[in-house]
């Protein structure tokens, strides 16, 4: 896992050069796709876009109240743990069982990570919020993929030089890369045409 | 427009070919605090938005009296992002210390104050860091643009690198912008022919415009007052801050005092390129290297190399032309007068030329129309060969182009037309 991490992390790198896919910077990415191997896909999808939902309308409600910015903060983390408390409370009746079941650290860290949305989304549109919210959840399924790939788990254990290595190569490549990312041939293409 | 891929800037080029060598870290640490930006420019002498109070520490905010403001002001972060907490007040509701906004509601100095304190916790800075606010004038939107823009007032995002206004664009405020001039709000972004100032091509949000929404008005064909100013401006905020080579200046227009610069911007988006239907690398990389010597030269050479070719719509409208071989084109002089000549239409070539003692007798090797000069080698030894402004009239259609200059007095033909000059034109080889 811990010789995975590295690996994750330059396809996420990658997924924005080469692709254009721009996601949440790269910490947020990489540790939503931990959770998710934590987790389960689908109860990690869940409590991700709950999170998300709950920070988005919070934030419309604190942004009425005059407070200062890290009270407000504060409150705003306190909306979203109440959030996931009553989620993890009805879970039992929504046949969701596992929730209750998994550890609370992967939870939690996805609760820490509200805060980083709502600063990435600040001064963004709708519409753009939600492009990138979705960039993210398709890259954090790559890196979950990754992690869980049992092809790549037995490749790093018998040859782990290869899996360390990997990096280092698609690195140096994606980080000289000056050619067009894929999304741009499509943005620009009435230019192109 | 055909274009290669090759030929467009995207983001993994703009920040390693362009930012990272051109864009030092003095010239971005400028460009992100508007306080910064200001001080350098008023050192230049160039215009810009008056700065009516600056809050630095809780104390200013105390000691501040907000009833000496006039009656309308912007109340924004040093170095907020994307238009992000920017308060505009449009003039003074019926209380003292309360004022309306843009849209009419009202505002009080309780919350003025609260906003302040805002920007200062960092709330609009990046990465939240501790910031300032200030107050500036409000620019009053000029007439020609009162019809186009909604609430807030556009702006011309001009693009300077190596001091040539490489390319621009008219931001419009929308209603899905909330007045602000931010394309990734949702404002309309317009591209504007470098030579004359006309719009040409408007998006928003990533799709082609013909209309500003909800009415009849087309947002091309509009004509930009001041323009060469407003280049000649770009260009001087450029050599303002040399720490920054490759600069977005955003240009405003206030009703009374015209143009003046409110901010430069580190990192231009690419958005421009769609907004304008054409690639911006192609154009960075033709005055790659050109030795500009002052700020006229450089809004000389854009204004002749990025002219748009308005060829298609003519061709459309005429029809093709019919030229041959040889033709007698009139050359306008530096007494812009028309001299005749003879001319050969040479495919074979793809700039125009014209003979060195020819160019100095109409007056074309003046100072003032030489847009640069390169060494060639040729199978004669090294020669220089300049590049000059040419305006002339070919089967009665007026071409406006570039031409080098060369030794053709030996030659039949002192002038060749080469093929950048023959769109809409078809030639008749056999005279």
């Amino acid at each position: 896992m811990l010789l995975l991490l590295p690996l994750v992390a330059s396809v996420v790198a990658a997924a924005r050069h080469l692709i254009g896919f721009r996601g949440f910077g790269l910490l947020i990415p990489m540790a939503i796709a931990f959770t998710f191997v934590a987790t389960g896909i689908g109860t990690g999808v869940l409590v991700f876009l709950t999170i998300l939902t709950i920070a988005t309308l919070s934030r419309r409600v604190l942004r009425k109240l005059r407070l200062h910015y890290l009270p407000r903060m504060a409150l705003f983390l306190w909306f979203v743990s109440l959030g996931i408390l009553g989620l993890i409370f009805v879970s039992p009746y929504l046949g969701l069982g596992q929730l209750t079941a998994i550890s609370i650290f992967p939870i939690v860290i996805l609760i820490l990570l509200a805060e980083e949305f709502i600063d990435v989304q600040i001064g963004k549109s709708l519409r753009e919020a939600a492009r990138l919210t979705i960039e993210t959840i398709v890259i954090a399924l790559i890196g979950y993929v990754i992690f869980k790939l049992k092809f790549l788990r037995e490749l790093a254990l018998s040859y782990p030089q290869l899996v360390v290595l990997m990096p280092l190569i698609l690195n140096l490549f994606v980080g000289r890369f000056t050619g067009l990312r894929l999304i741009e041939y499509w943005r620009f293409r009435k230019i192109l045409r | 427009m055909l274009a290669k891929a090759d030929y467009i800037l995207g983001a993994n080029a703009r920040s390693l070919d362009y930012l990272k060598p051109l864009n030092k870290k003095k010239g971005r640490r400028i460009a992100n605090s508007k306080l910064l930006t200001k001080k350098y420019l008023i050192k230049a002498g160039l215009p810009t938005p008056e700065l009516l109070a600056v809050f630095k520490t809780a104390k200013d905010i105390e000691e501040f009296d907000w009833l000496s403001l006039p009656d309308n002001f912007v109340l924004k972060p040093a170095s907020g992002m994307g238009g992000g907490g920017v308060i505009i007040i449009k003039k003074k509701a019926k209380w003292a210390g309360e004022w309306y906004l843009m849209d009419d509601s009202i505002i009080t100095i309780a919350d003025l104050r609260f906003w302040v304190l805002d920007i200062m916790a960092g709330r609009y800075s990046l990465h939240n860091l501790p910031d300032w606010a200030m107050v500036e004038e409000r620019i009053k939107i000029a007439e020609v643009f009162r019809k186009y823009a909604y609430q807030g007032t556009p702006d011309i995002r001009v693009i300077v690198f190596n001091k040539i206004p490489v390319m621009a664009m008219l931001r419009l405020p929308t209603a899905q912008s909330k007045g602000r001039a931010n394309l990734h709000q949702g404002a309309i972004g317009v591209g504007i022919d470098i030579a004359t100032g006309i719009t040409t091509h408007g998006i928003c949000q990533g799709r082609s415009l013909k209309y500003i929404p909800g009415t009849k008005r087309k947002v091309n064909g509009l004509k930009l007052p001041h323009w060469n100013k407003i280049l000649t401006l770009a260009v001087m905020a450029q050599e303002a801050v040399p720490s920054l080579g490759f600069v977005g200046v955003d240009i405003v227009f206030d009703k009374k005092h015209g143009p003046a610069i409110l901010e430069l911007n580190s990192q231009p988006g690419l958005e421009i390129q769609n907004a304008n239907n054409s690639p911006l690398k192609r154009r960075l990389e033709r005055v790659t290297g050109l030795v500009v010597k002052d700020v006229e030269q450089g809004v000389r050479i854009a204004k002749t190399l990025f002219a748009e070719r308005f060829a298609d719509r003519v061709m459309a409208e005429e029809g093709v032309k019919i030229v041959n071989a040889w033709e007698t084109i009139k050359i306008r002089t530096a007494d812009k007068e028309k001299a005749e000549v003879r001319a050969k239409i040479d495919t074979g070539a793809w700039r125009t030329s014209i003979d060195r003692g020819l160019a100095r007798e109409l007056g074309l090797l003046r100072s003032d129309n030489v847009l640069w000069s390169k060494l060639y080698k040729s199978g004669l030894g090294e020669e220089r060969r300049e590049v000059i402004g040419l305006t002339f009239y070919l089967a009665g259609r007026k071409i406006e182009t570039i031409a080098s200059v060369a030794e053709r007095a030996h030659l039949r033909a002192p002038v060749i037309i080469g093929r950048k000059d023959l769109s809409g034109f078809l030639v008749k080889p056999n005279r």
